[in-house]
């Protein structure tokens, strides 16, 4: 009897004062949860656990599946989408999302014309409302990707009685997901606690705390005294390293959509030359940038549509530097007149280790003996000016996906308007074209020849040099379980646990 | 100079002194390279994007036209928005101001203490122990870089002994209403003892960093500022008198020798309530140094001009403080 009581008190005891919470830090900061602003990771990362959109991917995978819409069908040769919405979606309030607030959201979005606006602006043309559960957005032009557009969170829906129309809105978001923000302090802290009115599965924990630190470092101090429970984003390869040889700590690690690469400015000379930049693309040596500077955590990429995508080729070649050598001579270098050439990077807005990737990107051309390789940086926003005028030939740059679907990966990058936005200037009517059709077909068993030839003309004209694809981590306590590094790169709070 | 004559004077030549400096902030941001829609959008917003919200914010007009309508606005209280978040510049300074305030006061009153009594003593005990100790302590901590400084702490008294936090200003499991946004004040306002020893506690290593560093400027200021009232004749007089020595030192020599201390710890005050980055960004203290570094990195003309202002104005309101101490304290100022 006397144990048992002590028994009893002592499981009392942990249920009242075991947590209900997990304490996650980071360094990124939360800019706007007005999904009609919304256009950085951390903002989008906290609406995906507060808000749900018409579509969302199923947990672990980049397949989309119903979510507010329970069907959707498309007509008008992929002109006109029309959804058909779940009648057991509110928002914490109570108030019921329905077609009415979905066109609100989506005209609300295109009105204010904020970041992410052209997502929609660029392909809807008009909205509306068939009946209360049943929402029409008919395009500008068929756009097969557009599903994948809505599983972004610039397509969520807001509460009109809290988001104005006419203007943004700053201040805690209206949820509809499994969590609500019961408390934000900018810069300091965002806690989430569970929302009893979403219509889906509770999360597994209460309440989610989310601390924000200003460094890899200090971010780093609080995983190992225990402050906090997880560190997502943004902690540096080496400190990754050393965190795997704790025994108390779990090191995640998963695959990242982001892309990095090489532009190259083909109206600059000696870029406008198509034999330098295929030299350039022999000589890069991806496997030293991932050894070396990126302790293996990072992929090698060898096209703009990344490993893992559907319609991923590779097609730019391994390192040669005999072929590379070959390729310089014929267009007129050799030792005596070797290849001058400014490698640009910007130091802090991709992380720290920029300067080491350029660093190693110098060796590995020059080792050509060659090519001569200055190193030149700018800061962020002076390097957007270089490169949008033209002033840079050969430089470093990063892509994070608004959608997943290949679409993003290659119009940005290869139709006329997206190369001039990125400091490439490339510009192939035939390019266009075959990404212009490849949008009109829906699956991808349709679309997949499109996107393969496009990859081919990538790596004979190389406006761009694809490096490496990024591993996206996660460090945390082990008792923490639950992680999943997604390939959407959503980070789901409300799958996470603590045994 | 009367005393009310010598203020009046002090506040309106700070009009001017704040209109230059306002003036010099907002047309260099303008011609340095960097554009702030772009820093925000470029690279994945459409040309036609940019264009449009360049147009919106008021950033194609020409320069003189962007300034002058940039003072009406001001002279209405109104700092603009953050080209980066949307939100009243003004609003954001305000969440973070309170917490610089916190640490500048906890790390500037270590720097007093530390200044002022070990700094009079070593004077005291010219080239004995106690002297050399305060200029090697005082060299060391103008020398060691103050991030490095931090960081040392958070190894050793938040990693190896757990002793303390090693960053934010409070614990993820407490709950503060922040009703003012000085933690402290908001815990006592509350009567919530919990959060006021969390709040206390986190704020030991970022002050107690700030504290060590300033300190050694005061250290060495005090220390011979002192050295030289000690030898003057009427601090001889007063001991020949049989004053005691503590008397001496502190109602006498240090009184005397304060007016340029004094001077000194109100510009050093001034300085760390535009906030202390280095401190800021080790400790992850949420303050105005770090938040001005993250808008400059993204070309936020509003919010860095409001940030300059405000810190323009709160120099001109503690020198302004400091000249009128001074003027009491020694009436040959005014004159």
């Amino acid at each position: 009897m006397r144990k048992f009581l002590v028994f009893l008190i002592v499981a009392l005891a942990l249920m009242v004062f075991a947590k209900d919470f997990i304490v996650v830090g980071t360094t990124d900061k939360i800019r706007s949860l007005d999904p009609a602003r919304c256009y950085d990771y951390f903002s989008s990362n906290i609406l995906q656990n507060v808000m749900v959109g018409l579509v969302d991917y199923k947990i672990g995978t980049s397949i989309l599946k119903p979510m507010l819409a329970e069907s959707w069908d498309v007509l008008d040769g992929g002109k006109t989408y029309v959804f058909h919405l779940r009648k057991d979606a509110v928002f914490e309030d109570g108030t019921p999302i329905d077609a009415h607030v979905f066109k609100y959201s989506f005209d609300r979005v295109i009105k204010l014309n904020g970041d992410p606006a052209f997502l929609l602006s660029d392909v809807v043309e008009k909205t509306e409302v068939v009946d209360d559960y049943t929402f029409k957005v008919t395009l500008k032009y068929p756009f097969s990707a557009f599903i994948s557009v809505l599983g972004y969170t610039v397509a969520y829906p807001v509460n009109p009685k809290v988001y104005p129309e006419n203007e943004f809105y700053e201040d805690v978001p209206s949820a509809s997901g499994p969590y609500r923000v019961k408390e934000w302090i900018r810069d300091v802290r965002i806690v989430l606690e569970e929302n009893p009115k979403f219509f889906g599965e509770k999360p597994k924990t209460k309440v989610i705390i989310i601390n924000f630190y200003e460094s890899a470092a200090t971010l780093r101090l609080a995983l190992e005294t225990g402050e906090i429970d997880v560190a997502y984003r943004h902690l540096d390869p080496r400190d990754i390293i050393d965190l795997k040889g704790r025994e108390d700590i779990v090191v995640y690690e998963g695959a990242s959509p982001q892309i990095r690469y090489l532009v190259i400015n083909v109206t600059q000379k000696p870029f406008d030359d198509k034999r330098v930049r295929k030299a350039i693309a022999y000589a890069v040596d991806r496997k030293r940038i991932i050894e070396d500077v990126f302790v293996g955590l990072a992929k090698p990429l060898y096209s703009l549509i990344p490993e893992g995508m559907w319609s991923h080729k590779n097609v730019f070649p391994e390192r040669d530097l005999e072929k590379a050598k070959e390729l310089l001579k014929e267009a007129g270098y050799d030792e005596k007149h070797p290849l001058t050439i400014d490698l640009w990077y910007t130091p802090t807005h991709y992380g720290t280790t920029e300067a080491d990737v350029a660093q190693v990107l110098k060796e590995s051309l020059e080792e050509t003996g060659v090519i001569k390789v200055n190193i030149k940086y700018a800061e962020w926003s002076t390097y957007i000016d270089y490169f949008l005028e033209g002033a840079m030939g050969l430089f470093l740059l990063g892509w994070y996906p608004d959608y997943l679907d290949p679409d993003d990966y290659v119009w940005p990058f290869l139709s006329e308007s997206g190369a001039k936005s990125l400091g490439s200037f490339y510009s192939n009517k035939f390019v266009e074209e075959l990404m212009i059709k490849a949008r009109g077909f829906t699956g991808e068993s349709a679309r997949i020849p499109f996107y393969e030839k496009v990859q081919n003309i990538l790596a004979e004209d190389v406006p761009y040099i694809p490096l490496w694809q990024g591993v996206a981590t996660c460090a945390a306590k082990k008792s923490v379980k639950g992680i999943l590094l997604e390939p959407t790169q959503i980070f789901r709070y409300y799958i996470l646990y603590e045994e | 100079m009367s005393l009310k004559a010598y203020i009046i004077t002090r506040i309106i030549l700070a009009i001017p002194m704040m209109l230059i400096l306002l003036s010099l902030i907002f047309f260099i941001l303008r011609i340095i390279p960097g554009d702030p829609v772009k820093a925000i959008l470029g690279g994945k917003a459409p040309i036609e994007v940019i264009e449009r919200k360049r147009h919106e914010l008021g950033l194609d007009k020409p320069i003189p036209i962007q300034f002058v309508e940039y003072l009406g606005k001001l002279m209405k209280g109104d700092m603009g928005k953050s080209t980066l978040t949307g939100r009243p510049v003004w609003d954001e300074l305000m969440e973070r101001f309170p917490a610089t305030v916190e640490l500048t006061l906890f790390g500037f009153s270590i720097a007093v203490l530390i200044g002022v009594f070990w700094g009079a003593e070593a004077a005291r005990k010219k080239d004995k122990t106690m002297d050399v100790s305060a200029r090697v302590f005082a060299m060391l901590m103008y020398a060691i870089p103050i991030f490095w400084l931090g960081l040392m702490f958070q190894f050793l008294f938040g990693m190896i002994l757990r002793w303390f936090p090693v960053g934010g200003r409070i614990s993820a499991a407490v709950s503060l209403k922040p009703i003012t946004g000085l933690y402290i004040l908001d815990s006592l306002i509350q009567g919530n003892w919990a959060a006021l020893k969390d709040v206390l506690w986190h704020l030991v290593l970022p002050g107690t960093t700030l504290g060590l560093v300033i300190s050694s400027i005061f250290l060495r200021m005090v220390r011979n500022n002192t050295v030289l009232m000690l030898s003057q004749d009427f601090v001889k007089a007063a001991k020949a008198r049989g004053i005691k020595e503590k008397v001496v030192l502190y109602r006498h020599a240090l009184k005397n020798a304060f007016v340029p201390i004094l001077t000194m710890m109100g510009l050093q005050l001034a300085l760390l309530l535009a906030g202390a980055v280095l401190t800021e960004t080790t400790f992850s203290w949420p303050g105005l140094g770090s938040y001005l570094i993250m808008k400059i990195r993204y070309r936020d003309f509003p919010a860095i001009q409001g940030t300059v202002v405000f810190f323009a104005f709160i120099v001109v309101i503690i020198s302004i403080l400091v000249d009128i101490i001074n003027a009491l304290v020694d009436p040959r100022v005014r004159y």
